[in-house]
């Protein structure tokens, strides 16, 4: 999977590109507005990650550019500028999400797989992680073909975790996932969402995926 | 009070007051001269009487017209001043008393001294005096009339050009590019006015634009950076072979920095309510953005085993931001499921006039005026920032509705109204 990170603070960039690197993806770094049109122009890529202050022009400009040329790569917007104008602007002109700054490089990463997923989508709708399937059509979930009965936020919790797979993931960034900003900073309910989750997975097979690292956050392997 | 009614309040009464002074003295002066007048006409008769006894040597005859008498008297008085006086003398056609003028004097005819009467009457003059008086109330009355009349349609007309650029003002909207648009006017006063107006206008525009950009750019200059520093701690504590005391570093600037984060986010998005930023001028669905919101932190309260006990109205519309609309009811619904005890409950109730969450929970330590003060907090919350109900507030302001918490019977009750 190539994806394209159109970022003028390199050490933001690069913080993206080592993460995501150790995913099945390879990344290209564009810094300014020109090498990104440049690079969009002879490359294609699976998903694109655009800041909107660039030096040299606006990233909204390159998100017309891609949209004219009816180019098929899924966009992310990245900003800082968390304005509500430039969101409405961003998605009118085809945007498939908006991400503000500063976010969590789980949550980035989640939802650069699912504009992949919805991108790449033909036919084939199921997540497979060792003996566990997670088909996003249904919202169903099998572990060696038992069926788990899990909750809509544990079912949420589950597919950021495989989408972070080998990953620590922080408490913070699992709150803010499923409740939105406001929940960021209490922890108290993720503690039992990821119990209730570890059980119902070991109950259908026997492995224990969820790992708990230091109080730092989890990690889920195999 | 209008400016056209506090000018009258004054004018009226003066200018009535100074036409009644003004006729009385009218009345006076007019009736002295024309009394003079009769006075006149009396002497005349006088001077008459002499000349004809002097000339033929006997009294002239007496005469008695209606309007004119003159009488003679034997008198043995030699000297007698002649004298004016006024008498009223009952007239029997008129069936009323008539004011005569007369003059009193001397005469001597053969060494016999007469007392000699004029009499004339004023009711002509007393006419003529009533007359002009009719004619000049009239002319009172009708000048006010006028005067009156023509304020309302001349003041109204002229007040016109102040009365556009009064509403031009009143809609002028900070949020929309709509430049405000003045009538030409020649009167100075007025176009002093509008050309204040129209450089206020250009001022506040511009510093708010400032601000904007301000605001703006502080976000992008502080967000970036903190970006930068939580990435890297991200990336850091991927790293296979930390022992516990850098996990406890890691730990401690990973916190600190989603505190900062927060903050940032969370003054920023007040200054900008504060700055109006959020324009809304439609109504949304609030019925559907609370369910939404319920649901979102329905399994949260479940695993704290509180009960959502939902009373809420279909399509109630309230004009506000989307955005503020889900963030005010997700801190409302958050924080009456974190101050709450295991096993509680919440009511929420929605209809067209207000927005009710209650729920049960232990006796706040804070007093409910500084629950929505910025940084106050319980001591006990410590994941808390001690902004959730001051951004309510502070939402909720800015669209007019009155918020109100309370704890009565051990539930801490918190309502919006909208109106």
């Amino acid at each position: 999977m190539r994806i394209l990170i159109i970022e003028d603070e390199k050490a933001l960039s690069e913080s993206i590109n080592e993460y995501l690197s150790v995913h099945e993806y390879t990344c290209e770094m564009a810094e300014d507005y020109h090498s990104a049109v440049m690079k969009i122009e002879y490359n294609t890529y699976d998903c694109i990650l655009l800041d909107i202050t660039l030096p040299g022009g606006n990233g909204l400009k390159i998100l017309e550019h891609i949209k004219e040329d009816n180019k098929t790569e899924g966009v992310l917007i990245i900003s800082a500028k968390d304005s509500l104008d430039d969101k409405i602007k961003g998605l009118n002109l085809g945007a498939d999400d908006y991400l503000s700054k500063p976010f969590h490089l789980s949550e980035l990463n989640a939802r650069i797989a699912a504009i992949i997923r919805r991108k790449n989508f033909d036919g084939n709708s199921t997540i497979q992680f060792e003996n566990l399937c997670i088909d996003t059509q249904n919202k169903s979930v099998t572990v060696e073909d038992n069926p788990v009965e899990l909750t809509k936020k544990e079912y949420e919790l589950l597919l950021y975790f495989v989408a972070n797979k080998k990953r620590l993931i922080s408490k913070e960034a699992i709150a803010e996932h499923l409740w939105g900003n406001e929940m960021s900073g209490s922890f108290d309910f993720i503690y039992t969402h990821i119990k209730n989750l570890r059980k119902k997975l070991m109950d259908a097979g026997d492995a224990d995926y969820i790992k708990s690292v230091y109080g730092m956050g989890y990690k889920f392997t195999g | 009070m209008k400016l056209i009614a506090k000018y009258n309040r004054v004018n009226i009464p003066i200018t009535i007051f100074v036409l009644l002074i003004s006729s009385v003295a009218y009345y006076f002066i007019l009736h002295f001269v024309l009394l003079n007048q009769v006075d006149k006409d009396l002497r005349v008769e006088q001077q008459e009487i002499i000349h004809h006894i002097k000339v033929n040597g006997t009294l002239p005859a007496t005469s008695n017209y209606k309007d004119r008498q003159i009488k003679f008297q034997p008198t043995n008085l030699t000297h007698v001043k002649e004298k004016f006086s006024t008498e009223s003398i009952y007239n029997k056609k008129e069936d009323e008393d008539e004011p005569f003028r007369r003059i009193d004097f001397l005469v001597t005819q053969n060494a016999q001294n007469y007392m000699a009467t004029v009499e004339k009457s004023e009711q002509e003059t007393e006419d003529i005096v009533q007359l002009i008086l009719i004619i000049t109330f009239a002319v009172i009355a009708v000048l006010l009339f006028i005067l009156f009349v023509s304020n309302r349609f001349l003041l109204g007309k002229l007040w016109k050009p102040f009365n556009h650029t009064l509403n031009q003002l009143k809609d002028f909207n900070l949020y929309s590019t709509n430049e405000i648009i003045l009538q030409p006017t020649n009167v100075d006063e007025f176009v002093e006015l509008n050309e204040t107006a129209i450089l206020l206008t250009q001022k506040v525009r511009s510093d708010y634009d400032s601000l904007k950009s301000f605001t703006g750019n502080a976000s992008h200059e502080i967000q970036t950076p903190l970006a930068i520093i939580k990435n890297k701690i991200e990336i850091l504590s991927q790293s296979e072979h930390l022992d516990e005391s850098q996990v406890k570093i890691i730990n401690s600037l990973n916190e600190a920095a989603s505190r900062l984060s927060r903050l940032n986010q969370s003054l920023l998005l007040l200054t900008k309510i504060e700055n109006r930023q959020f324009e809304q001028t439609q109504g949304i669905d609030l019925s559907s953005v609370l369910n939404k919101c319920i649901e979102n932190f329905q399994e949260a309260a479940e695993l704290k085993g509180i009960d959502i006990e939902k009373n809420i109205k279909e399509n109630i519309s309230v004009v506000m931001n989307d955005s503020l609309a889900d963030i005010v009811l997700s801190n409302i619904i958050l924080n009456a499921i974190k101050h709450n005890y295991q096993g509680g409950n919440i009511k929420v109730n929605l209809d067209e006039h207000s927005l009710t969450v209650s729920n049960t929970g232990y006796e706040p330590k804070l007093q409910p005026a500084e629950l929505f003060e910025r940084f106050k907090k319980d001591s006990s919350s410590q994941d808390s920032l001690g902004l959730g109900l001051s951004i309510v507030k502070t939402i909720a302001d800015s669209y007019g509705f009155p918020v109100a918490y309370y704890y009565r019977e051990q539930r801490h009750i918190l309502e919006i109204k909208f109106h």
